[in-house]
């Protein structure tokens, strides 16, 4: 443990992760691997026809980015508490806040936001205008964060239980939902031609919100749990 | 200092700052005027992209539901007071629905600039009254019962 | 200050003595106001000047919504007691209220789609009242399950009343948002500020069947708390002897 380790919790536990994920890039790249073959399944399930495409497409991406990265961030905080690294975290006397939002920040980095910048690609298969990609990106951007954001509140909850993979996803869609009406709106809007500034600017101000809410209420949940 | 001290006044900063920004973004979200559906100038002047569906909101004129052939097909004019638009629909209509009454209409735009609907939906009224009392106060509009 | 009173009303065993006693009192209560309500509300009331007789379902469906939406801040309420001072049967109290919500939160459904139909002209309409509760729903479902899904059921109490806490945090979010997206349906029918806009003849039993579900709430709470109390406390002295007698 050297100084620069003191020094700053949150750069250290996200460049631990980081690193994790980069020894084990095939279950790194699972979440991405999984969007891009979830949409493309789409065109199979919904006919090829372009303007049915053109309608479903933004919300069926929103839909699968959200998929795929409630998949995902069931592994935030699981091995971590299987080898017991989780419990050490949470007695030492250090900033708890800090470390799960590294820990959060190195899940985005490495397992949402691949999603978010494979998204334009997907859309243009799907016959988005390519004018319309860029809004979609920039959703989607904001959006996979708030998704890690909220995916490690969900982790942390079922980090203790079983069968958890289903349960993280039945416990947290549900405050998936400004999300995803706002990032897919920004997208419809500027489709139908309209200013998407009022749709960025709530996902934005969700997305302030979140990062402060979300590493707080996941150190209570961890305290908590830890007291016995 | 010390550097767990440090890193406490980072997240009191970064938490301080976070929350100025979100509460930025809140007024000016809470600023802007959302709209949920067209009404019929922003149709007539071509702010909506041809092909799409779109949902327009207005006052069904009074006079203008018409069923001109003998199937379900009806015609209705809705109006937002400076312009009206004609809506042409195939189905049973809601109970609700009724002249001078708030109603949504969702299709899409023919080449003849009327709205073919899929869908119209009655706007609920916030006030419910007994019959007899709607007919013995008919002289009295709607809005100023509700001050009674 | 002396907190003896709040220790006292907390102990498990104090409940559900309390409870035994005023049961049959809160029985009478409940079934009385919710006949007279129901009698009135779908017997004597006048037909609506528009809807006729289908808006009767109004004496179902606001009563449920109602205490659908109260019944999830008690629910976090009770959650955050038990979080800050550790007692357990606040932790019950939010255990017990999650399915009881839940069902209230679907009959505020159901009947509200009963409605919809013939007023409306659909059974379901995507709008923001109409989503949220489903999405209320899908919040009850999520407590309920998370509660249960732990082998120690400690710990799922925790985990659950934090999520009742993180959802309340929410609701308004969810509700805005989807309020924004959807807006079609009537404003409030009730508003306790201004002078009600339903005639008095409507609003009087529609306001005794809203206090009749806060006591069918109350009732069916204080049923499932004491069968939580007995299932949990089940090693205690005080239980084996209560069953020992029977």
């Amino acid at each position: 443990m050297n100084t620069n380790y003191q020094s700053n919790l949150f750069f250290s536990y996200m460049r631990r992760d980081l690193l994790i994920a980069f020894r084990r890039k095939s279950a790194s790249l699972n979440p991405l691997i999984f969007f891009v073959m979830i949409v493309a399944l789409m065109p199979l399930s919904l006919g090829s026809y372009e303007s049915r495409l053109q309608q479903m497409a933004p919300g069926v991406i929103w839909i699968m980015a959200l998929l795929s990265v409630l998949l995902s961030s069931e592994s935030l905080f699981d091995e971590d508490y299987r080898d017991g690294s989780l419990e050490q975290m949470i007695i030492t006397p250090n900033l708890l806040f800090m470390v799960v939002l590294g820990k959060i920040t190195a899940h985005w980095l490495t397992k949402s936001l691949p999603i978010a910048i494979a998204s334009p690609l997907m859309g243009l298969l799907l016959s988005i205008s390519p004018e319309s990609i860029f809004s979609l990106m920039i959703g989607l951007i904001i959006g996979t964060a708030c998704f890690s954001l909220l995916g490690g509140v969900g982790a942390a909850l079922t980090v203790a239980t079983k069968d958890k993979s289903f349960l993280l996803a039945l416990i947290i869609m549900p405050l998936y939902v400004p999300i995803i009406i706002f990032g897919s709106s920004m997208i419809y809007y500027r489709i139908d031609g309209m200013y998407w500034s009022y749709p960025l600017a709530a996902l934005l101000s969700i997305f302030c919100m979140l990062t402060i809410l979300s590493p707080l209420s996941i150190s209570g949940i961890f305290r908590s749990s830890m007291v016995e | 200092m010390h550097p767990i001290r440090r890193q406490r006044l980072q997240i009191v900063a970064l938490i301080f700052l976070l929350s100025a920004c979100a509460a930025g973004l809140v007024i000016y979200v809470l600023g802007q005027n959302a709209n949920f559906f067209f009404t019929p100038s922003q149709i007539l002047a071509g702010e909506y992209r041809s092909g799409s569906t779109i949902r327009v909101g207005g006052m069904v004129v009074e006079g203008s539901v018409s069923r001109p052939n003998e199937n379900l097909q009806t015609q209705f004019t809705l109006t937002d007071g400076k312009t009206s638009l004609d809506i042409v629909y195939e189905g049973i209509l809601p109970d609700l629905f009724a002249e001078n009454e708030a109603a949504i209409a969702t299709g899409v735009m023919s080449v003849s600039n009327k709205l073919i609907a899929s869908q119209v939906l009655a706007k609920h009224d916030e006030n419910y009254t007994p019959p007899e009392l709607t007919e013995t106060m008919d002289f009295i509009r709607y809005s100023d019962y509700k001050v009674q | 200050m002396n907190w003896n009173w709040f220790h006292k009303f907390a102990s498990p065993k104090w409940f559900y003595q309390i409870s035994e006693r005023i049961l049959p009192g809160l029985c009478v209560v409940t079934f009385s106001l919710l006949f007279v309500g129901l009698i009135w509300g779908i017997g004597f009331a006048p037909a609506d000047a528009k809807q006729g007789n289908s808006f009767r379902i109004i004496y179902l469906h606001v009563p449920s919504s109602f205490l659908a939406l109260a019944g999830y801040f008690l629910m976090a309420i009770a959650g955050a007691i038990g979080l800050i001072w550790r007692i357990k049967l606040s932790f019950w109290v939010m255990k017990c209220a999650a399915p009881i919500g839940g069902i209230l939160t679907l009959l505020a459904l159901v009947t509200g789609g009963l409605w919809g139909k013939p007023t409306w002209g659909s059974f379901w309409v995507w709008d923001a009242r109409a989503t949220s509760m489903l999405i209320l729903l899908f919040l009850y479902i999520g407590v309920y399950l998370l509660g249960r899904s732990f082998q120690n059921s400690d710990s799922g109490d925790k985990a659950s009343a934090f999520l009742s806490i993180i959802g309340t945090v929410n609701i308004p979010i969810i509700y805005k948002s989807v309020d924004w997206w959807f807006t079609l349906h009537q404003p409030a029918t009730i508003n306790f500020t201004s002078a009600p806009s339903m005639h008095p003849d409507m609003f009087y039993p529609l306001l005794i069947m809203i206090i009749a579900f806060y006591f069918v709430y109350g009732l069916a709470l204080t049923l499932s708390l004491r069968v939580e109390i007995l299932s949990r406390e089940r090693k205690t002295k005080w239980v084996r002897k209560l069953i020992s007698q029977q």
